[in-house]
C-alpha cells in the first residue's frame, strides 16, 4: 500500500565567499578588426552554462548578436583571475566584471563614434554592431570599421574591468556584520511523495519550485539548474550513503553508492521570481547551490505528512521507514 | 601529442603481443564449440554478454588468459515454440525476452523480470544464460525460471544432460556446472492450465539496481478453480533463489479466494535465510518478504 505525503521547505542562501574574503572577478572585452568580440575570462564552465551566461551579458550590453562573441581563456595563463567556479558566485561576480568591461567598451564606441561623425554624443544610435549618426541618414559605421580607425590612432576598442565588492567578517559573538554576503537567494519547494509501506520505498512524484533568481539571464539554464540541483538533493534525501565497515568504505562505486537514475526523477513545475533586486548583472542572483538545499527538509516533511513519523537522519532509507513504522505500531 | 597523465608510467604495459601465448576462441557453430572444449586443456573463461564478467574484472581484464566467446553462436540465440514446451537459447538477451509478445503471453513473470533488469544497455548485452550461470542469488531471471519449472540443457564434449533449474544452484555464484560444460538452452514446459502469476522486485531505485529482494509467484488452477500447482520463489534472500515449498504445499487444492494469506506470508518470511548487506538488512528482508507475499497473493486473487 502507498501513502501520499506533501512537504514544503524554504531556504535562504548567502552566496559568494563573503565574510570579508577578497572575492573578485576580472574580465576583458576587445572588439577586433576581423569581426570578432573577444571576451577574456578565466572562469571555468563545469557544465552549468557559465560561458553562455557571460556571452549573453556581453552581447546584451554591446547590442550585438551573441554569435560574434568569442571566449578566450578559461585559463589563468590567458586571462586574469575570475575566482573559483564555486560558492554560487560566477554569474554574479564574473557576470558583473563582464558587464562592466562591456560598458567600458560601449563608452569607447560612443566616444570614438562621436569623433568619427563629428557629432555630439546623444546624436548617435548603436544597434546590431553598427553605429548610426542620427543627423545624417547615410552616416553609418560598423564596430569593425571603427576598431580599424581606432587602431590607426594607436588605441584599441578594448577594456578590462574588475568586480571587487566588499563584505565584512561577522562578529565573533553575534555572528553578524554589516554585510556578510553580497546577496541572498531564496527558494521554496513543495514536494509530493508516495511511501510504499510494504517496502519502505519512497517515490518522489512532483516538485513545485519558486526560485528568487533576481533575473534569469538564461531561463532554460535556470530551470535546468533547479531540476539538476533538486535531483542531487533528492539523492541526498533518499539514497546517497557511505557505508563503512571497520573503517573501510564498502561501497566506493556507483553500483552500490546510489544516486537517482533518470527513472527516479519526478515531474517538475517551476516559477522564476524576477525582482531584479540584487547588485548582480541585470539584478541576477546565484542559484547553483541553493537549488539543492530544500529537497531534504521538504522530503522529510512529506514523509511526516504521509506516515506521521519524523525522520531525523539522512538518507531516509527503506529500512528506516519500515523500522519507524514498526516502532510506531508497538 | 597527448601528454601522459601522472602515474601512467607505473601501470603495467600491455600490448597485443603479450597475448600471443593465449587464445581467444569464437566458435560459429555448436560443432566447433565442442571441438574447442574437447581439444583445449587449459582453463577457459567463457564470455556471453559480458555484463557480469567485465564488471568483475574491471581494470584487470588482462589477467584473463584464454577466452571462449559465445557471441557468434547463432544456434544459441533461438527461441523455439513447441506444443508442450518453449526452448530459449542461452544467448537470448533480456531485451528480447522483455520485447517478445509470446513470452509476455506465456510467461508474464519472466517477461516482467527481464524488463526490470538494469538498463537498456545491460538488457541488450546481458543474456538469460549468463544470468543463470553467474548464479547470483539476486539474478532477476532465476525466480521466474524456478516457478515455471524450467529445465536446463547442458552440453559438453561427452554429450549432454538436462537438469531442473531448481537443482542447478548450489550457493552464491555457485552451481553444478563442471569444467567443459556449457549451458545450451532453457526448456520451459507448457501446460493447458490457467496460470496466475506475479513478479515483485524491490530495489533502492527504479532502474540500474540489484534487487534487495524479489518474489515470483505462479499458480495454476484446475477446471474447478482449485489451485493445482503453486510455485513461490524468493530471490536475494538466501544463498540461492529459493522456492518456499512449505508455502506452496499450504495452498494446494485450495480455492484461490480462500487462501490464508497471513499463513503463507509467515511461512515465506520464516523460510528464507537472508543476510545483512549493502542492499538491505536481514531484518528488512524478512519484513519485506512478509509484505510482498501478501501483496502478490492479493494481486493474483484479483486477476
Amino acid at each position: 500500500m502507498r501513502k501520499k505525503g506533501r512537504g514544503m521547505a524554504t531556504i535562504m542562501f548567502g552566496f559568494g565567499y563573503g565574510e570579508g574574503f577578497p572575492d573578485h572577478s576580472i574580465a576583458e572585452i576587445e572588439i577586433t578588426t576581423d569581426q570578432k568580440i573577444k571576451l577574456r575570462t578565466a572562469g571555468a564552465d563545469v557544465g552549468q552554462g557559465f560561458l553562455t551566461t557571460m556571452v549573453q551579458i556581453a552581447a546584451e550590453v554591446l547590442k550585438i548578436d551573441s554569435s560574434y562573441i568569442e571566449i578566450v581563456g578559461q585559463d589563468t595563463h590567458q586571462a586574469k583571475n575570475s575566482g573559483s567556479t564555486s560558492a554560487t558566485r560566477q554569474t554574479f561576480f564574473s557576470g558583473n566584471a563582464v558587464r562592466e568591461a562591456a560598458e567600458e567598451v560601449m563608452g569607447m564606441i560612443y566616444h570614438h563614434g562621436s569623433i568619427y561623425f563629428n557629432s555630439n554624443y546623444p546624436e548617435l544610435t548603436v544597434k546590431d554592431g553598427e553605429i548610426y549618426a542620427c543627423d545624417n541618414k547615410n552616416g553609418k559605421i560598423s564596430y569593425w570599421e571603427l576598431a580599424e580607425i581606432v587602431k590607426q590612432k594607436g588605441d584599441n576598442l578594448q577594456a578590462e574591468a574588475s568586480f571587487f565588492p566588499e563584505t565584512y567578517a561577522p562578529d565573533e559573538k553575534s555572528g553578524q556584520s554589516e554585510k556578510n554576503y553580497v546577496a541572498y537567494t531564496f527558494m521554496t519547494q513543495v514536494i509530493d511523495i508516495e511511501v510504499d509501506i510494504d517496502t519502505g520505498i519512497i517515490e518522489v512524484m512532483n516538485v513545485y519550485t519558486a526560485l528568487d533568481v533576481g533575473k534569469a539571464i538564461n531561463p532554460q539554464n535556470v530551470h535546468g539548474q533547479i531540476e539538476g540541483g533538486t535531483v542531487q538533493g533528492l539523492g541526498m534525501a533518499l539514497m546517497e550513503e557511505q557505508v563503512m565497515e571497520k573503517g573501510i568504505t564498502i561501497n566506493p562505486d556507483m553500483t552500490n553508492y546510489l544516486v537517482p537514475s533518470i527513472q527516479d526523477i519526478p515531474e517538475f513545475e517551476s516559477t522564476l521570481i524576477e525582482n531584479e533586486d540584487s547588485d548582480g548583472p541585470f539584478g541576477a542572483k546565484g542559484i547553483g547551490e541553493p537549488t539543492l538545499i530544500a529537497a531534504c527538509p521538504a522530503v522529510a516533511n512529506a514523509v511526516y505528512d504521509a506516515i506521521g513519523i519524523r525522520i531525523t537522519s539522512l538518507p531516509i532509507t527503506p529500512e528506516i521507514i519500515l523500522n519507524s513504522l514498526e516502532e510506531n505500531n508497538n | 601529442m597527448k601528454k601522459q597523465s601522472k602515474g601512467v608510467k607505473d601501470r603495467p604495459r600491455i600490448s597485443g603481443k603479450d597475448f600471443n601465448q593465449y587464445k581467444y576462441f569464437r566458435p560459429k557453430s555448436k560443432k566447433e564449440l565442442i571441438r574447442i572444449i574437447n581439444g583445449f586443456q587449459e582453463d577457459l573463461t567463457i564470455i556471453a554478454g559480458g555484463t557480469d564478467l567485465l564488471v568483475a574484472n574491471y581494470q584487470k581484464l588482462y589477467e584473463i588468459k584464454n577466452w571462449l566467446d559465445l557471441n557468434l553462436l547463432d544456434e544459441l540465440k533461438n527461441i523455439k515454440m513447441f506444443d508442450d514446451k518453449v526452448e530459449i537459447g542461452s544467448m537470448v538477451t533480456h531485451q528480447r525476452l522483455s520485447k517478445l509478445d509470446q513470452i509476455k503471453e506465456l510467461f508474464p513473470v519472466l517477461h516482467q523480470a527481464a524488463a526490470d533488469v538494469g538498463s537498456p544497455q545491460i538488457r541488450s548485452r546481458g543474456t538469460i544464460g549468463g544470468n543463470i550461470v553467474t548464479s547470483s542469488p539476486a539474478g532477476d531471471l532465476l525466480p521466474p525460471l524456478l516457478i515455471y519449472d524450467a529445465k536446463l540443457k547442458i552440453i559438453s564434449g561427452e554429450g549432454s544432460r538436462v537438469v531442473d533449474a531448481n537443482e542447478f544452484f548450489t550457493g552464491p555464484k555457485k552451481n553444478i556446472l563442471k569444467k567443459g560444460e556449457i549451458l545450451e538452452k532453457i526448456i520451459i514446459p507448457l501446460k493447458e492450465d490457467i496460470y496466475k502469476g506475479a513478479w515483485i522486485k524491490v530495489g533502492k531505485r527504479k532502474a540500474l539496481i540489484i534487487s534487495s529482494i524479489s518474489l515470483a509467484l505462479n499458480l495454476s488452477m484446475d477446471r474447478s478453480n482449485l489451485i493445482k500447482k503453486a510455485r513461490i520463489c524468493i530471490g536475494s534472500a538466501a544463498p540461492v533463489p529459493l522456492r518456499i515449498k512449505t508455502a506452496e504445499q499450504a495452498i494446494l487444492k485450495e480455492e484461490l479466494t480462500k487462501i490464508n494469506i497471513e499463513e503463507v506470508a509467515q511461512i515465506v518470511s520464516e523460510k528464507i535465510s537472508p543476510i545483512d548487506d549493502i542492499r538491505g538488512t536481514a531484518k528488512y528482508r524478512r519484513q519485506v518478504a512478509l509484505n510482498i507475499t501478501r501483496k502478490a497473493l492479493s494481486e493474483v486473487m484479483n486477476q
